[in-house]
Parts: structure tokens; C-alpha cells; sequence
């Protein structure tokens, strides 16, 4: 039950919030109640056993018997991670807002809540039918999130994304019934479980677009590539990015931009196997002129928001170089990006955030000698440049090296593409930088009447997490790495014929034990 | 068909209609006792109401199980239940609405309550009737209390001309089927789909008489649904009638078409010509494409729902055709019955919050008249963007489902690219359901919400938006349930 507890207890909680009868105590009460959520997931992370590549904690039961649809859930070492994620950063969203949300606060904190139902949901669900429900729930409170609380332009921004991500997936819902039908002859009853649809042997002809597993590929990939985003379908995360209010910025790079690339690895790669290998070179392809286009898109932004929106998009293009490398290193590295990616870029919208509070505008030109004016602010801020341009020492070292790793090693000219990219990205980062806290005081930091304030004991509060989680996965990677490898390595060694195993909870070990005996 | 051969069990089955008709009589008959003065509204919509629950109890007691009445004319399986109690529980809502609607009420509202449920009675004889004649009694039952219902309770001339559109419009569908009906009784010798049901896959290649038939009462029912390219009267009646009325043509009404429609289908004609087929197939896709790409464009909310439904009728038809190409058909036509349920439950409360900004007979209703009505009624915008998501067929709610259940049917027919093509133009209806939830949300403004409190309207509301999200949880029972009822 915990699992069904850590997935619909937000949405009790987004009933409770919008029950509330005092709206002024109502932030206090959806912070306590993140952080209990937050602390939930710490339970299940202690239970988790690292040592099994099996599905712990599984809760199945039959949901929808017609067509073998299942109330199926389950967490392995690579959904664990994403599932913290989400949970960690929740609570330090929602303090980030403290003072930017002010209308429609039950509102707002009742749709942060029920996003984060249909993410982790996402990222627990292990039926292609209840996995989309929640894929697509997520995107009603994200919806509502921008185009209420978002900027000038929200409304054609929050629609552009709606739409663009709606239409990526509906051809995901053919592909899922098409399977759900496979399944029924080659076993006789027909389902939606992963499990059963990991098991299907689907006919793939290389050469032509036309065979049936290489249709399925690019069906779900497609919902996939255009939530990651991947050039050129990124189109709609600049503009959602740059009107979602600074929380929404957050949830949506920290978390739902990682539902696209977790597709990759938990459905698209191991469903279709031959199709992946096939047509690796494509999504290398674009992963790498993402990662190039990305970078000299975000050189030239003069919205510092934008930049770093635009920097998603090249950090992106990493994480799918590294899951289409197919090997350990590239795996893994592109698992660890997505967490870094997260904590760095959500870090980095929660800075712009409350710099924009301070002065309303985001235009870089205008700033500039922020560093004597704000000296704790500028701290924090070059750490998590820091982390952004991948500086050893920080997480973003080392997901970047382990997929330059692991891509040197399967496809080596994607690397070299890549390797440029590690430079593009430190050159707009540190020019930002440079622009925004050295040299003259821009317009807005040397206007007398309004003074700029730095950090309040909340802001350093909401930063501090961020800052000590970026050194501790730059210093200890294997603190992290360690609860994946086995499910990481499991998917690599058994790529071509993937399965997994239920583990019961409490065998874990011994099964572990058993097979290390073999 | 003799007097001899009626019986008890007849009368049994046709009971929800008698009762209907018994309950019918009397407010009017109360009206003439009182010398010509109305009885209070409230106690016509409960006689009205009352006589509806009573029409479903009796339709889940006597109907069921294939059983027959008068001569084989009327059927009472499962899908004569479902959509007979979808369309019964339809027309209730819509009854409800009338009360409140400033439109609807007013002196003659004993007159509308008893030309609804003789709409209604023409509705249980369509759901059921399996002789093609039966069909177009009930048909015409339906569709004359309608025209009436829609030129009397307003003085305005758009519903005038509404009213006369949809009976100039209705009448030639009606022509047009009765036409086929006797194209088939010239090449079959009779007017029961019963005695062609097994036959009727050779006779549509053996006989060109029967093949024009089928065609011709296929056409017919394609004007009554508006399908494309016979659906331009649906804008026109929908937005020229009162909103009311409009929620019970583009639910009741709609249902229990789509039921008759299916029966005629089911003769498995289609399996027999591919032309046919491959007509339906293209009026499926082209039905989707037109009624979406309309309703883009569209500034009326009423006219907005029009073409939606129209498009709806496009992913009905899909359903529809798999139940006449499927080996068993139930699974297509379950698909069908599901499909309407959720439509229905949807509409009516769509429409139901449409009826509440009409401030009076002549209101028009814009989109842009709801901007800031998540600030005024919360509760309200919260039901209307279910119902709006719903329609476009985002999950959790009910409508996702019943897509769901419709493509699925028809990807188990081997019908892929009809479920390609209506995940795809899903995608355009998304851009048109969401505009009222960005007016209702992101834009400043005062919706003009009606003086008066519609107290039962917003009770429909509230329970369709409730029923919607919670069905979607247990709708796996409720399709096993609609399946296993046909089997």
C-alpha cells in the first residue's frame, strides 16, 4: 500500500488545501504536508533493496478485467530516484513561492498537488493504460499553472504546450491498444502490462519504415521526444518556461521534462529493442545537435530565463545521447543527469525567481555589478553554475562524464559533437554571468530609490538543500549510482530480451544470494 | 399482425411506454380541469420526473434478455436498456433545465413537459423497434413533438426558424428513410430486420433494390445524427433552440438514433458491400475533421457544442461501423452504448451551465461572456472544466475512457486507421474545449450569471461533473455490464 499512498496521498491533500477555510495559514499547511510526502518516500527509498534489478513493493490488482488492464504499480532503481526527486523538490517549490503566488493560493498549491500525483504515478505505473492516465493527467495542473499564474503571454504559451504535448501522445494510446491486442495472440488474453508487453517478440524489418515494431518505436517515442524535448520539438518548452511562474519553471524542468526521458528507458528502449538499435543514430542525431543548437540558441538569449529554458534543451540532448549509447556508462549517466538536471536548472529557475521578485524584469542588459549588491545571492548563484556547466566537484560533473563516457564508447563521433557542447555551455553560462553580477551597475542595481534586498532566512532555506545536494552528488556519485547500478546494468545486459521479475518484499536479498550462487 | 397475438407479456414490455404516456396526460389534463390555468411548475417537472423513473424501472424490470413484442416489431435486449434508460435519464436532465430556463418556463410549460415525454415515448419505440416501420413511427413520434417543442416557448425569431429548419430538414431525412424502407420491402418481401438479419451480407451483393435501400435508410439516419455531409441543419438548431432543448436533441435524441442506427447495421450489411463500407468508413473521417475544424471557429458556445457533437457523431459512427463488421458486434456496439453514456452525462452538463448565462430568451451566449466565471462560481468552472475535458477526452474522466473503448473495438477489427484519424482529430478538439477554461480562468471580465438561482440546473451540474469523474474509476464494470447485457 505504500506506493498507492505516496501516489494518491497528494491528491487528498489537494482536496484538504482547497477545503482549507484559512487562506493565509494554507501555504503553511501544503508545506507540511509536502514535507510529509517527502518523508513518506524517504520510507520507501530506507525499504528499498539496492542489491535486486526486480520491482519492489509491487501493488497489482486487476482494474479493468474486459481488457486485462491492471492497477499496477511497482518501483526499481530507476523510477526510485525520479520519485525522490519529485518529492524533494515539492516542498522546496512550494517555500520558493512563498512570496511570489500571492492570488488563488488554494488554487495554486491544489495543483501543484495533483501534479505531483500524475508524476509520480508517471513514474511508478507499470501498465501502459494506468501509466497513461497519469501521463496525461499531468498536464491539467500544469495547465492551469501557467495560464493563470504565468506571465504576459501565458495563454498562448500554456495552450502551445497542452496541445503540443497532447497531440505527441495520442498516437502513444493507438500504440498501447495495438499491444494490448498483441498480447492477446501470443497469449490468449489480452493486456496492458508491461510486464506481458516486455515479453511480446514484435516483427522489426531494418531498412523500412513500415514494420510493425519500428511504427511502434517512433509511436511512443514521439510522445517521449516531445515532452524531453528534443530539437525540433522543442519549440513549446521556451515559451512555457518563460511564462510559467518561477515554481512552474521548476516542476516543469526539474521533473516533467524527465517524464520523456524515463519513456525512453523504461518503455521505449526495452519495449523495441531492435527498432532502438536501428534507429539509434537518429535520436543520437538529434540528441547532439540538440546539445549544439541548445547551447548557441541560450549565447544569444537576452532574457535570462530564456537562457537557461534554452539550456534545457542542451542538457537534454545529453540524457539521450546517454540512453541511446546502450551501455552501462551512458545509462547510468543519463539517469544521474536527469536528478542533476533537476536540481541544477530547478536551483537555477528558483534564483532568476527571486531576483525577478526584486526587480520585475529579467533582461540581462539590465543588470550587471549584482555581486556587491547581493553577495550571498551571487554565492549561491555561481555554485549552481557551477553544477550547470558541469565543474568537477558538482553533480553535473558527473553525469556529463559518464555519458561522454559511455558515448565515446558506442558511437565516438556523437562525442566529439557533445564534447563541444560541455564548452558551448560553460561559455553562455559564465558570459551570463559575467554580464549579470560584474562590471557597472546595471540600471535596475544602481536605482537608489529601490534598493535591493539580499536573501531572507526563507530563500536561503529553499537554497541550501539545492546547494548541499549538488555537492554531495559532484563528491559521493556512488551514494546514488549504487541504488541503480542493478537495474541500470539489468537493462543493459538484457537489452535485446528485457524482463523484470517481481521481487516480494523481504526476499529480495536471498534472491540476489540465489542468483550470485548460479 | 393480428389482435389475437397479443398478449400479456406485450403489454409488459411496452409498459415504460404506456406509463410514460399515462404520466404525460396528466398536467395538461390537470391544466383543462382548472380552466386553463397552469398547476405550478415544479409539480409538472415532478409529475414528469416521476413518470421517467418509473419508465426506467420498468424498462430494467420487463426489458432484457432479446425478448420480443407485437409480432417481432419491438426488441428488448440490452440495447434497447441502456440507451433507453441514457436517453430516459437525457430527457429528465433535460426537463430539469426546462423548469429553470427563461426561455422554457412560462404559461404553456404543461404543454412542453407533455410534447417532451411523447418525445420521449417515440424515443423508447425507436430504441427498440426492429421492424423498419416501427422505426419510422417512432422516429416521427420523436422528431414531431420536437419541432413543436422547439418553435413554442420562444418568441424569438431564431428559434423560429430553427424550428422550421429542423422540420423541413427532418421531414426529408424521414422521406429519404422511408424511401429505403420500401426499396427493401420491394427486394425482401417484408419490413422486420429480424428476417434479414441472417440474409442481408447476399442480399446487398445479389440485389441492387436491396442495396439502394439499405442506402437510402443508412442515409437517413446520417441526416438524423449529422453525419457529413448531412449534418449543416445541427449549428443552426442547436444555437436557434433553447438551450434546454438543444441538451435534450444533442443527447436523447442523439442516443436513441444512434441505437436504431445500429440495429439496421447490424444486419451485417456492411460485410457484404465494401462500398458501403468504405462510404461509412470516409464519413467516419470526414465527419470528425469537418465538425472539429468547425468548431474551432466558432464564437457561440452553442454552436461550439453543435459541432463538437457533430464530430462526436463522427467517433460514434467508427463504433458503429465495428458493430457491423465485428464476427459478435457486441464489443463494437458496447463501445457505442459507452461512448453515449459519457457523451450524454457530458453534454447535458455543458449545456446545463450554458442554460444558466442566458439571462433571457434572447441571450446569446459567447465564449468570452464566461471570462472571469471561475472567480464568481468556482464550483461552477471547476464542473464545466470537467465537463470540457471530458469532452475532449483527457483522463481521468469518462470521455477518455469511452474513447478508449470505442478505438479499441475498432483496432480489434483490424479498423486501425480509423482510430489513427480520430486520436488525430481529438487533437484539434483539444484547441476548442480549452478555450472556454481559458476564458473561464485567465481572463478578467464578470460573467453574466442569470438573476434568478437555477438551483436544480446547478444540481445537474454538480452530479454529471461528480458522475463523469468517478465512472471513469469503475468503468471497466460498466462496459463488461453493457457487453455482457448484449451477448
Amino acid at each position: 500500500m505504500i506506493l498507492s499512498s505516496l501516489v494518491f496521498l497528494p491528491l487528498l491533500f489537494a482536496l484538504l488545501v482547497m477545503v482549507w477555510p484559512k487562506s493565509n495559514t494554507v501555504r503553511h499547511l501544503a508545506l507540511g504536508l509536502s514535507v510529509i510526502e517527502f518523508l513518506l518516500s524517504l520510507a520507501i527509498f530506507r525499504q528499498y533493496d539496492a542489491n535486486s534489478a526486480g520491482l519492489q513493493m509491487v501493488e497489482q490488482f486487476m482494474w479493468i478485467e474486459r481488457f486485462g488492464i491492471q492497477y499496477f504499480m511497482g518501483i526499481d532503481g530507476i523510477s526510485l530516484w525520479l520519485v525522490l526527486l519529485t518529492t524533494f523538490l515539492t516542498p522546496i517549490i512550494i517555500l520558493a513561492s512563498w512570496s511570489s503566488i500571492t492570488e488563488r493560493v488554494k488554487g495554486f498549491h491544489a495543483a501543484m498537488f495533483v501534479l505531483q500525483t500524475a508524476m509520480i504515478g508517471t513514474f511508478l505505473a507499470l501498465d501502459a493504460v494506468f501509466f497513461y492516465v497519469f501521463w496525461e493527467l499531468s498536464l491539467v495542473p500544469m495547465y492551469f499553472m501557467v495560464g493563470i499564474w504565468g506571465g504576459a503571454r501565458r495563454i498562448y504559451a500554456t495552450v502551445k504546450f497542452f496541445i503540443y504535448t497532447f497531440a505527441g501522445s495520442v498516437m502513444m494510446l493507438v500504440a498501447i491498444i495495438y499491444m494490448m491486442y498483441l498480447t492477446q495472440e501470443a497469449t490468449g488474453q489480452m493486456s496492458a502490462s508491461l510486464l506481458d508487453f516486455y515479453k511480446l517478440q514484435i516483427p522489426f524489418v531494418g531498412g523500412t519504415f513500415f514494420s510493425l515494431q519500428t511504427l511502434l518505436f517512433f509511436a511512443f517515442a514521439l510522445a517521449f521526444a516531445i515532452k524531453v524535448p528534443v530539437f525540433p520539438l522543442h519549440t513549446w518548452l521556451p515559451d512555457a518556461h518563460v511564462e510559467a511562474p518561477t515554481p512552474g519553471s521548476v516542476i516543469l524542468a526539474g521533473v516533467m521534462l524527465k517524464m520523456g526521458t524515463y519513456g525512453f528507458m523504461r518503455w521505449v528502449i526495452p519495449l523495441f529493442p531492435e527498432a532502438s538499435e536501428y534507429w539509434a543514430w537518429l535520436f543520437m542525431l538529434i540528441g547532439a545537435v540538440g546539445i549544439i543548437y541548445g547551447a548557441l540558441v541560450a549565447m544569444v538569449q537576452p532574457d535570462v530565463k530564456k537562457l537557461v529554458a534554452y539550456s534545457s534543451v542542451s542538457h537534454m540532448g545529453y540524457i539521450l545521447l546517454g540512453l541511446f549509447a546502450f551501455n552501462a556508462y551512458g545509462m547510468a549517466g543519463g539517469l544521474y543527469q536527469m536528478l542533476n538536471h533537476g536540481i541544477s536548472t530547478g536551483a537555477l529557475f528558483i534564483l532568476i525567481g527571486m531576483i525577478y521578485e526584486r526587480t520585475h524584469s529579467r533582461e540581462i542588459s539590465k543588470y550587471g555589478g549584482l555581486a556587491s549588491a547581493l553577495p550571498l545571492f551571487t554565492i549561491f548563484f555561481f555554485i549552481i553554475t557551477l553544477s550547470s556547466i558541469a565543474v568537477p566537484m558538482t553533480n553535473g560533473f558527473v553525469g556529463e562524464f559518464l555519458i561522454l563516457l559511455g558515448t565515446f564508447q558506442a558511437q565516438p563521433e556523437f562525442a566529439y559533437f557533445a564534447v563541444t557542447g560541455v564548452v558551448l555551455g560553460a561559455v553562455y553560462m559564465l558570459w551570463m554571468f559575467k554580464r549579470v553580477f560584474f562590471g557597472e551597475k546595471g540600471e535596475l542595481v544602481a536605482d537608489e530609490h529601490h534598493p535591493l534586498h539580499d536573501l531572507n532566512a526563507r530563500e536561503i532555506a529553499v537554497l541550501v538543500p539545492l546547494v548541499v545536494m549538488v555537492f554531495w552528488m559532484g563528491l559521493f556519485p556512488n551514494h546514488f549510482l549504487d541504488f541503480s547500478k542493478a537495474s541500470i546494468d539489468h537493462l543493459v545486459n538484457n537489452r535485446t530480451n528485457y524482463n523484470l521479475t517481481i521481487v516480494e518484499p523481504g526476499t529480495a536479498a536471498s534472491t540476489q544470494a540465489a542468483q550470485g550462487g548460479n | 399482425m393480428n389482435a389475437a397475438t397479443i398478449g400479456l407479456s406485450d403489454i409488459l414490455l411496452v409498459s415504460p411506454m404506456l406509463a410514460l404516456f399515462l404520466v404525460s396526460l396528466i398536467p395538461i389534463t390537470a391544466k383543462v380541469l382548472r380552466n386553463n390555468r397552469e398547476q405550478h411548475p415544479l409539480v409538472t417537472l415532478s409529475q414528469a420526473l416521476i413518470g421517467i423513473v418509473i419508465a426506467i424501472g420498468l424498462l430494467i424490470v420487463f426489458g432484457g434478455g432479446g425478448k420480443t413484442a407485437f409480432n417481432n416489431g419491438l426488441i428488448f435486449d440490452g440495447v434497447t436498456q441502456w440507451m433507453g434508460i441514457i436517453a430516459l435519464a437525457s430527457a429528465g436532465a433535460g426537463m430539469v433545465m426546462m423548469y429553470e430556463n427563461p426561455s422554457t418556463t412560462g404559461k404553456q410549460f404543461s404543454e412542453l413537459i407533455f410534447l417532451a415525454m411523447s418525445s420521449a415515448i417515440g424515443m423508447l419505440i425507436l430504441v427498440s423497434a426492429v421492424d423498419l416501420l416501427m422505426v419510422f413511427i417512432g422516429l416521427e413520434l420523436m422528431s414531431l413533438a420536437l419541432y413543436l417543442m422547439i418553435g413554442m416557448s420562444h418568441e424569438e425569431k431564431l428559434s423560429k426558424e430553427a424550428s422550421l429548419k429542423y422540420f423541413i430538414l427532418g421531414s426529408f431525412a424521414s422521406a429519404i428513410f422511408l424511401y429505403g424502407v420500401a426499396f427493401i420491402f420491394g427486394s425482401t418481401g417484408g419490413t422486420n430486420i429480424l428476417n434479414f438479419m441472417e440474409t442481408a451480407a447476399e442480399l446487398v451483393q445479389s440485389s441492387r433494390m436491396f442495396l439502394f435501400g439499405m442506402t437510402f435508410v443508412i442515409l437517413g439516419f446520417c441526416f438524423k445524427v449529422s453525419i457529413f455531409p448531412f449534418h449543416a441543419w445541427t449549428p443552426d438548431v442547436y444555437q436557434g433552440s433553447p438551450t434546454p432543448h438543444t441538451a435534450f436533441m444533442a443527447t436523447a435524441v442523439k442516443t436513441v438514433s444512434f441505437a436504431a442506427f445500429l440495429r439496421v447495421i447490424a444486419t451485417k450489411s456492411l460485410v457484404g458491400s465494401d462500398h458501403l463500407f468504405d462510404i461509412l468508413q470516409w464519413l467516419a473521417v470526414l465527419t470528425m475533421i469537418v465538425g472539429n475544424a468547425a468548431a474551432i471557429m466558432q464564437n457561440n458556445l452553442k454552436r461550439m457544442i453543435a459541432y463538437s457533437s457533430v464530430a462526436h457523431s463522427g467517433y460514434l459512427l467508427i463504433g458503429v461501423i465495428t458493430a457491423g463488421v465485428s464476427d459478435s458486434g457486441a464489443f463494437g456496439a458496447s463501445g457505442v452504448i459507452f461512448y453515449l453514456l459519457g457523451y450524454g452525462l457530458m453534454t447535458i452538463g455543458a449545456l446545463a451551465i450554458a442554460s444558466m448565462l442566458e439571462k433571457s430568451e434572447n441571450h446569446i451566449i459567447n465564449i468570452d461572456d464566461l471570462s472571469g466565471f471561475a472567480k464568481q462560481r468556482p464550483m461552477l468552472a471547476l464542473c464545466l472544466t470537467v465537463f470540457l475535458l471530458s469532452l475532449a477526452g483527457i483522463p481521468p474522466t469518462l470521455g477518455f475512457f469511452g474513447k478508449f473503448y470505442l478505438f479499441n473495438a475498432a483496432i480489434g477489427e483490424g479498423l486501425l486507421w480509423l482510430a489513427v484519424w480520430g486520436m488525430l482529430s481529438s487533437v484539434i478538439a483539444v484547441y476548442y474545449y480549452l478555450r472556454p477554461i481559458v476564458v473561464m480562468y485567465m481572463k478578467e471580465g464578470n460573467a453574466e450569471i442569470a438573476g434568478h438561482s437555477l438551483n436544480a440546473t446547478t444540481v445537474t451540474a454538480v452530479v454529471m461533473a461528480l458522475a463523469i469523474v468517478l465512472m471513469g474509476f469503475v468503468s471497466g464494470p460498466i462496459f463488461a455490464a453493457v457487453e455482457a447485457s448484449l451477448l
